[in-house]
């Protein structure tokens, strides 16, 4: 048809095919001085975290449930943001979203977050009550049944999430190998046998990690957080929890994006198209965010029952009203107001804007779910007669939650030392699959969709 | 393997005017077979407005049956115009083009049928006047404005505005080529509908516009629609089984599940009456059974939680209500085969490649989701009112007549009938988009093969 007026060598990002390779692996090999300084704050800060931990332990034990919420708002904040981030590289390689390919290994990365994630669990699991007397998913199962399941939902999704960044990234820590004259990992040799492998290896792990996502949301939401509080039996809490993970997931990859183009020399990677691509997203996300929150509380509001009232006083509009609203206009209202222009989302500010203010919205959602939900002593109550004072973080609470996100922050950079942040492999694709060619006087992008 | 076909634009004309053009016998008796079905419907309604709802199976504590369900389900329907015009085409998917006016004018349909439904329920359909509007008509009662009686037939009267408009701007090209095409009182009438279209830049640049700008603002009202029928149910407190936050996304996810496999149905059969399989091809099928299986485990995925919720608050009368839906009988049928039907038949063969580019095994498993999710609405509307009441001795049960069973039935003959001859006057695969899709065709070589691809604009 047209192929006639596509250039004959895929040049794309102003790059050949082994200049690109050559630039990333070079990249990746000298993260220079500024990498190791910004590290070395966060693992103090890490460390402080670790203070908070000891004194949470010996000042209160594991049985004083109430001095581990904002323990818990850390763990679930971080699950919620970290661990949905691997879904959005997941999401649009299944849509072959051809924009997706410089954000793809950001956003599989997380996955190394995920096993921090996990040993952030671990304590947790002493501090949960058993489901003896309490209304809970598990029914007449063994009352330790979250403990179990939860844990095993947990680590399986890490396993998944880290077996999708080994598979994605297998070629290119091949090629960083042999520049650096180290031997291949899984002795990939890029036959067409090993692509025809990891292809289908990323689809099925893709599929698998996306529905253990869901499944592991609903468990620790409804089992540390819902079947804490009586009388709260709202069936779109779950899904609403998943939503905001997808939404916050996809704040922090731009927010993520953002940074390592002021930072770092990748600039010409990370482009307009990608934060333009994602912020329709996190568009789309947020009014999404409304609309799951109206549908859940407006049934709430015409119910009416005690059960009902008292839910709503302590987690929307008495006790905790101010995390609420500051969830609420961060998560939805200012999202919108920012993103609904289309000269904003075809920025790299207005995006990374709106994905920060979000990100610090997700905080105050989790927390007014957990929080309260931890400061509840008798849980196996059907309806909240008495609903239980503010819970203001202490010392120990700040230096916890600081030292989590600090933490979080470490294991991802301290990740990109093993795993270039840029998918090479991706990028050639898309050289090859990409034309940008003029038809009069504008220029157009011929997308090639192979089956 | 995509299986394009290079058409030029006279080819395109001719092929996508034929359902407008041409007059085989079939069209006309199966017209006249559906109008006949309508006709019986038209008198068995007249019978029941003359008898009152005593002919129907209505009874003490069942008070809605069929028509409700009927009514759901249809509001259900109504959302894949929506789901497939607007939000793909604000996602730019190239394989909506020949989807996108079955699914809208699938959409404008099925919501005069649905609206006729609580008409129809009412016994007295004038006394609908009454719950509608928020005025005194002569009683010294007004009606309480937070009714879901007055709030329904708002978002149900927007989205049928903001449909036929978002059909007609679509159209206005199209009709434009009929008028080049027709003379007599025909071309007369193209002439007033196509607004003075000569197709020039500018003309089309505010066509576009327009699109986008509907595309945009119907997206609300889409969601608004079936939440508002969703919360007809939920904001009840006095029915076991209602009263469920998750209600209004399962309400949408479900009618979006039903809408996309009713299209993909109405697809197949307009491919084989018009001869369109350069249009209609293989690949459009495959692409909507993909939409398909996220759209249905969405779905599944918030059935579960409306179940498991059910369950989880640990009261009798709710977990009663669960126990008869799933093990007595006729309940249990119902339940297993709306299951069934809706997900674990369906799903699973479209994981196959084979099944999404068959024709037979697409009409099948689409046919059958909509089996499925007319039972869904039955399963959640007619058991928990069954037992509404604490007291034992105010149960009760539904057998529905049949003169609901007929006025059932010939609501999707009067869809069927209506689109048919839709297409009679207007084409019924949007012939600018169609041409459109083939300018923007593309191929890119890698290697020895020829990948296709599509022209964006940077």
């Amino acid at each position: 048809m047209h192929e006639l007026h596509h250039p004959p060598t895929p040049v794309y990002w102003g790059m050949t095919a082994q200049e690109l390779t050559q630039d990333v692996v070079q990249r990746h090999a000298s993260p220079g001085g500024a990498f190791w300084a910004i590290a070395g704050v966060l693992a103090a800060l890490f460390a402080l975290g670790v203070v908070g931990f000891v004194l949470l332990v010996t000042q209160y034990g594991f049985e004083d449930r109430n001095a581990w919420g904002y323990y818990a708002t850390a763990f679930a904040y971080i699950f919620v943001t970290a661990q949905s981030a691997v879904l959005v590289s997941v999401a649009l390689r299944m849509a072959k979203a051809h924009w997706r390919r410089p954000l793809a290994r950001i956003s599989e990365l997380f996955a190394a977050v995920g096993l921090f994630n996990f040993l952030l669990m671990i304590p947790l699991l002493w501090v949960l009550p058993p489901t003896t007397g309490r209304r809970s998913i598990w029914f007449d199962w063994p009352a330790f049944s979250p403990h179990i399941w939860d844990t095993v939902g947990m680590a399986t999704l890490v396993l998944t999430g880290l077996f999708i960044l080994r598979l994605a990234s297998l070629p290119d820590v091949a090629a960083v190998q042999d520049h650096a004259g180290g031997s291949r990992p899984m002795n990939w040799r890029g036959t067409l046998q090993q692509w025809r492998v990891q292809r289908t290896g990323l689809a099925v792990l893709g599929g698998f990690y996306f529905m253990q996502l869901i499944v592991v949301h609903m468990l620790i939401s409804i089992d540390f957080s819902m079947s804490l509080v009586p009388g709260w039996k709202d069936s779109i809490f779950p899904a609403f929890h998943a939503l905001n993970g997808l939404q916050s997931g996809v704040a922090l990859i731009l927010v993520t994006m953002f940074i390592l183009r002021q930072t770092t020399g990748l600039r010409k990677y990370l482009e307009v198209d990608q934060f333009w691509g994602l912020s329709k997203l996190l568009l789309a996300i947020s009014l999404l965010w409304f609309y799951f929150w109206w549908s859940g509380f407006f049934v709430y509001w015409y119910g009416r029952t005690p059960a009902e009232q008292g839910v709503l006083k302590l987690i929307m509009f008495e006790v905790y009203w101010i995390p609420f609203f500051l969830a609420f206009v961060m998560c939805f209202a200012l999202p919108f107001l920012i993103l609904m222009w289309n000269i904003v989302r075809k920025t790299t500010w207005g995006p990374a804007l709106a994905g920060a203010i979000v990100l610090v919205g997700t905080f105050f959602n989790v927390m007014r779910y957990y929080v309260p939900a931890f400061s509840i002593e008798d849980h196996t109550l059907h309806v909240l007669h008495d609903v239980p004072p503010v819970n203001l973080p202490n010392v120990a609470d700040v230096l916890v939650v600081v030292g989590a996100l600090a933490g979080a922050a470490l294991a991802y950079m301290l990740t990109t030392r093993f795993v270039p942040i840029m998918s090479m492999w991706e990028l050639r694709e898309g050289q090859i699959l990409q034309r940008v060619r003029k038809l009069m006087k504008i220029d157009i992008k011929v997308l090639a969709k192979p089956e | 393997m995509q299986e394009r076909v290079k058409l030029t634009d006279a080819q395109i004309n001719r092929d996508l005017l034929r359902s407008m053009t041409e007059n085989p016998l079939w069209y006309w008796l199966l017209v006249g077979a559906l109008g006949a079905c309508v006709l019986v419907a038209f008198a068995a309604v007249a019978y029941m407005f003359n008898q009152g709802l005593g002919v129907t199976g209505l009874n003490r504590p069942v008070m809605w049956g069929f028509f409700i369900t009927n009514f759901v389900f249809w509001i259900g329907i109504s959302h894949a115009g929506v789901m497939l015009s607007a939000i793909l085409r604000l996602v730019q998917a190239e394989w909506r083009r020949p989807a996108t006016r079955a699914a809208e004018v699938l959409t404008v349909f099925s919501l005069m049928t649905a609206m006729t439904m609580p008409l129809i329920h009412a016994g007295r359909p004038w006394r609908v006047m009454y719950w509608v509007f928020p005025f005194d008509w002569a009683r010294g009662v007004y009606p309480n404005v937070r009714s879901a009686l007055v709030w329904d037939p708002s978002a149900v009267f927007t989205y049928l505005t903001s449909s036929i408009l978002f059909v007609f701007i679509a159209l206005i090209p199209d009709i434009a080529v009929a008028r080049d095409r027709t003379t007599g009182w025909k071309h007369v009438m193209y002439s007033v509908l196509a607004l003075g279209w000569r197709g020039s830049v500018r003309q089309w640049k505010l066509q576009l516009i327009a699109g986008i700008l509907l595309s945009a603002v119907i997206l609300p009202i889409f969601v608004s629609v079936h939440s508002i029928v969703s919360w007809d149910f939920a904001a009840a407190v006095s029915v076991e089984g209602w009263h469920s936050t998750v209600f209004a996304p399962y309400f949408v996810i479900g009618a979006v599940h039903s809408g996309v496999s009713a299209v993909v149905t109405v697809m197949i059969i307009l491919r084989s009456m018009f001869k369109w399989q350069d249009y209609i091809r293989l690949e459009h099928l495959d692409a909507l059974a993909k939409l398909l299986i996220v759209v249905a485990t969405t779905w599944f995925f918030f059935f579960v939680l409306e179940f498991l919720f059910g369950l989880y608050s640990l009261e009798g009368p709710e977990i009663r209500l669960r126990e008869m839906q799933v093990f007595e009988m006729p309940w249990a049928a119902f339940f297993i085969a709306f299951l069934v039907c809706s997900y674990f038949i369906p799903v699973p063969m479209w994981l196959f490649r084979s099944v999404r580019r068959s024709i037979p095994w697409m009409i099948f498993t689409t046919v059958l989701v909509n089996v499925g999710m007319w039972l869904e609405r039955f399963i959640i509307i007619v058991p928990g009112l069954a037992r509404k009441q604490g007291l034992t001795f105010t149960w009760g049960g539904y057998t529905p007549s049949a003169v609901e069973i007929i006025i059932v039935f010939a609501t999707f003959c009067m869809v069927s009938m209506l689109v048919l001859l839709f297409a009679k006057v207007f084409p019924l695969i949007p012939i600018g988009d169609a041409k459109e899709g083939v300018v923007l065709e593309d191929e890119i070589k890698v290697g020895k093969v020829r990948v296709p691809a599509i022209m964006r604009e940077e």
